[in-house]
């Protein structure tokens, strides 16, 4: 049973709020999604999708990734340490202040107080409570650890803590503004330089916001599934330090064939490939964990989450690279594959991953088998089948419109104007909204599904030995 | 060679020695069970 | 031991990151926008250019148009002349984007006339009927605020008149998105860098060829229409029945334009599609 010393209320409420925003984010996702093939979707001035994309991106980035990150962080700090939380005033507060934090960033950015940079949109007010925010976390969280009672640190914990300093610098360093009045500032660098920083920030936000965490949670729930430990700690402790070390240098991948000096492009291109090694160190560690276990993906739906979730990384890890070769980009930049390769990260690798932890603690924080395992099986398909709808197509897409601007005659000139290489995209959006409304369903049929097994009254104690076990 | 390029390649060869360093130390075989024990602990039910 | 010290193992973790950081994020300001880095024509927004700038980040214009042009040749004969890090220096923030879901705007400053941003930012589908960029008619609603557009020069930095300040007065926000997109890419002089003559005699290859015209038409329909009307009968410039334009002539104001009149010229076209189109609209004569 719980050891009743730790801190599960706070777990629980991470949760319930998590799945809140991860709703709101894939709601307003399907919607900006059939904005593009409509315009008259459209309701100006405030639900534009210029408005409504940031909103999109934050509340996923934001409200359900960082919203899982302290759910599942301050439950694994717990038990890992075998401590309970330095403090519990602090960790509601938290809880208070991040719901404050996203519902201020909508509201403010549905009223056009935006910053503009991709990922950072918020005003510079909130910019202040989001540092707040994640200062009180990373404070809760260090300081169980360094009171813990268990000698040894596991690897999960190492992930937690890079990803507490990664955030905080990055987040203040491109958060630096002067401000003009209470929701208007003006970036503290300049053009190029500007350009450099943002996507310093913005492709590390993606390392330390949304790889290192579900690193953490992927190490600490695969053998928590499958009852057999991770295969290597210490292959998980050099693919650690080369990752930490080698994504600072690859911001610039984003920038390639543009003013920011070629040797930076050069070395971010350099750091991409070599950034392949790393990420395949986890993947292959969690492959190699399933050793003798593979059975349990047949029987235990947990680690299909959790094995798709990494199978998903280890693509993404090798796509990712391959984007950042100066001559691929020059071909596929600009196009829908980005945003594809995007959602193969967010849909495929990191819900996955925290749609298997939800289900884990959930079950065993309120001690009761999962309402339904076969809704968990829907979920998991149409999880699955919604990103992948929505990928594949969009990286046709993407190539063939690529194709397209670069087309020329025999005479020199383009062969297509612009107007005629968008129209093509539209069979492409519909593929993409119907897969956002296919994956929104799965989303509803989870909320639904964890719904009920925490409010059924009769009690149900668990009968399984490991969870999961159907 | 010029500064620059001696620069470089001293950078490099200098990580690449820190990797080496991390590498041996992680597998040495006298920390095996103090690396891998971790492991095992957080397997422990809680 | 590290294993065990959360403290050295952050310190640790932290210099990790920081060696990366350092040499990629921090060094290139000893590089950029530094003098070796400025142009000199280049020069900081006008009041209302800037307020405009900020009207297309407070509706999120970046999030579908790019302004960055690689110096790539399909790009560069799509767009323009390909972007330098000296046309940024006043830009706070970058706008470069990251996908063109519309077209790139780097260059796109002195390409079309004032009306043409006036119908196309209240109406585009009107001009370009398959375009999934939404309207947007109410910057026309909302009047400036030349106090806040004052303080936002004197945070700036930026040099601005009374002058400047008084004749914001009685502008729309619709005024001050166009003037930001005319100045767009055109503090360097690259268009007449660009300029491309014709050399040699103009001899129409295609005299009367049925097939021509019908081409013709497609070329028409996707560049021309949208000022000159679906029936060439004029919009925004001027209808082109019965011009009694050689075609020599026709072809020489399609390809190089006419600057003053605000008529781009389709040099890009190439001279197949422009002998198609010069066949085409004389035809309709």
């Amino acid at each position: 049973m719980e050891n009743p010393s730790y801190n599960t209320d706070i777990v629980r409420s991470f949760v319930t709020w998590s799945l809140v925003w991860g709703l709101v984010a894939v709601l307003v996702g399907v919607i900006v999604s059939f904005q593009m093939i409509n315009p008259d979707l459209n309701f100006g001035p405030y639900l534009t999708f210029g408005r409504l994309r940031p909103i999109h991106t934050n509340a996923g980035i934001y409200g359900w990734g960082v919203g899982t990150i302290f759910a599942t962080f301050l439950y694994m700090v717990q038990r890992l340490c075998k401590q309970p939380l330095w403090s519990d005033k602090l960790a509601k507060f938290q809880l208070w202040f991040f719901n404050a934090t996203i519902i201020a960033s909508a509201v403010t950015l549905l009223l056009g107080y935006t910053t503009s940079k991709e990922y950072h949109e918020m005003e510079w007010p909130i910019d202040i409570m989001v540092v707040i925010l994640w200062v009180v976390f990373a404070v809760n969280i260090i300081m169980t650890i360094i009171n813990r009672k268990e000698e040894q640190m596991y690897i999960s914990l190492w992930y937690m803590m890079a990803a507490l300093i990664g955030v905080a610098i990055l987040y203040l360093v491109n958060a630096a503004a002067v401000p003009a009045s209470l929701f208007k500032s003006y970036s503290a660098y300049a053009g190029t330089n500007d350009a450099n920083v943002h996507w310093w920030f913005g492709h590390n936000a993606v390392a330390m916001a949304l790889t290192a965490p579900p690193l953490a949670m992927f190490y600490y729930f695969l053998p928590k599934s499958t009852g057999v430990p991770i295969y290597s700690h210490r292959l998980s402790i050099i693919a650690f330090w080369s990752l930490i070390f080698m994504y600072l240098w690859t911001g610039a991948h984003h920038l390639l064939w543009t003013p920011v000096p070629d040797w930076v492009q050069t070395l971010a291109m350099a750091f991409s490939i070599m950034l392949i090694a790393p990420s395949w160190g986890s993947v292959i560690n969690g492959y190699l964990s399933m050793n003798g276990q593979w059975h349990q993906m047949k029987e235990n739906y947990l680690v299909k989450f959790l094995i798709l979730g990494i199978t998903f990384y280890g693509l993404q890890t090798l796509q990712g690279p391959m984007q950042s070769i100066r001559s691929f980009s020059a071909f596929i930049h600009y196009t829908d594959w980005v945003p594809a390769h995007i959602h193969m990260g967010t849909m495929g690798w990191v819900s996955m991953i925290s749609y298997a932890c939800i289900y884990y603690l959930v079950t065993r924080i309120s001690g009761r088998d999962l309402y339904s395992v076969p809704l968990a099986n829907l979920h998991f398909w149409l999880a699955l089948v919604g990103q992948l709808l929505w990928t594949v197509p969009l990286w046709v897409a993407g190539v063939l419109q690529a194709g397209m601007w670069n087309a020329m005659n025999e005479d020199g000139s383009l062969t297509y104007t612009f107007m005629e290489t968008m129209v093509e995209m539209y069979p492409f959006w519909w593929a993409r909204g119907i897969a956002g409304v296919i994956f929104m369903i799965g989303v509803l049929i989870f909320i639904y599904n964890i719904y009920m097994t925490v409010r059924k009254k009769e009690s149900a104690p668990s009968t399984a030995t490991a969870e999961g076990r159907a | 060679m010029d500064w620059a390029s001696i620069l470089y390649l001293g950078i490099t060869f200098g990580l690449f020695v820190i990797f080496a360093l991390i590498v041996v130390r992680t597998y040495s075989r006298k920390r095996k069970d103090e690396n891998e024990v971790a492991k095992f602990r957080m397997l422990d039910d809680d | 031991m590290l294993e065990k010290k959360p403290v050295l193992f952050m310190l640790l973790a932290t210099a990790a990151i920081l060696v990366g950081t350092i040499i990629t994020m921090a060094m290139p300001f000893l590089w950029v926008n530094t003098d070796a880095d400025r142009i000199e024509t280049v020069t900081p927004y006008t009041p209302i250019q800037q307020e405009g700038r900020d009207i297309y980040i407070r509706e999120g214009c970046n999030n579908c148009h790019t302004q960055t042009v690689r110096p790539l040749v399909a790009e560069v004969l799509r767009y323009g002349d390909y972007s330098k890090s000296g046309e940024f220096v006043y830009d706070r923030p970058f706008l470069w984007g990251s996908r063109r879901t519309g077209p790139d705007l780097a260059r796109l400053g002195g390409k079309y006339p004032d009306a043409w941003h006036y119908k196309h930012m209240e109406s585009p589908r009107s001009m370009v009927p398959q375009t999934n960029m939404p309207d947007y008619p109410w910057l026309n609603d909302t009047a400036l605020d030349p106090e806040s557009i004052r303080n936002k020069m004197e945070t700036l930095g930026f040099p601005y008149t009374e002058e400047q300040i008084k004749e914001l007065n009685g502008k729309t926000e619709m005024d001050a998105m166009v003037a930001y997109l005319q100045k767009l890419g055109s503090d360097i002089p690259w268009r007449k860098v660009a300029e491309t003559t014709i050399v040699g005699d103009l001899t129409n290859p295609f005299p009367g060829d049925a097939s021509a015209i019908a081409a013709g038409k497609d070329v028409y329909s996707s560049n021309c229409a949208a000022c000159h009307g679906d029936n060439l009968e004029g919009m925004i410039g001027p209808a082109l029945t019965d011009m009694g334009m050689e075609d020599a002539d026709l072809y020489q104001v399609i390809h190089s334009g006419i600057p003053d009149g605000g008529m781009p010229g389709f040099s890009n076209l190439g001279s197949t599609k422009l002998w198609q189109l010069v066949n085409f609209i004389n035809a309709e004569k």
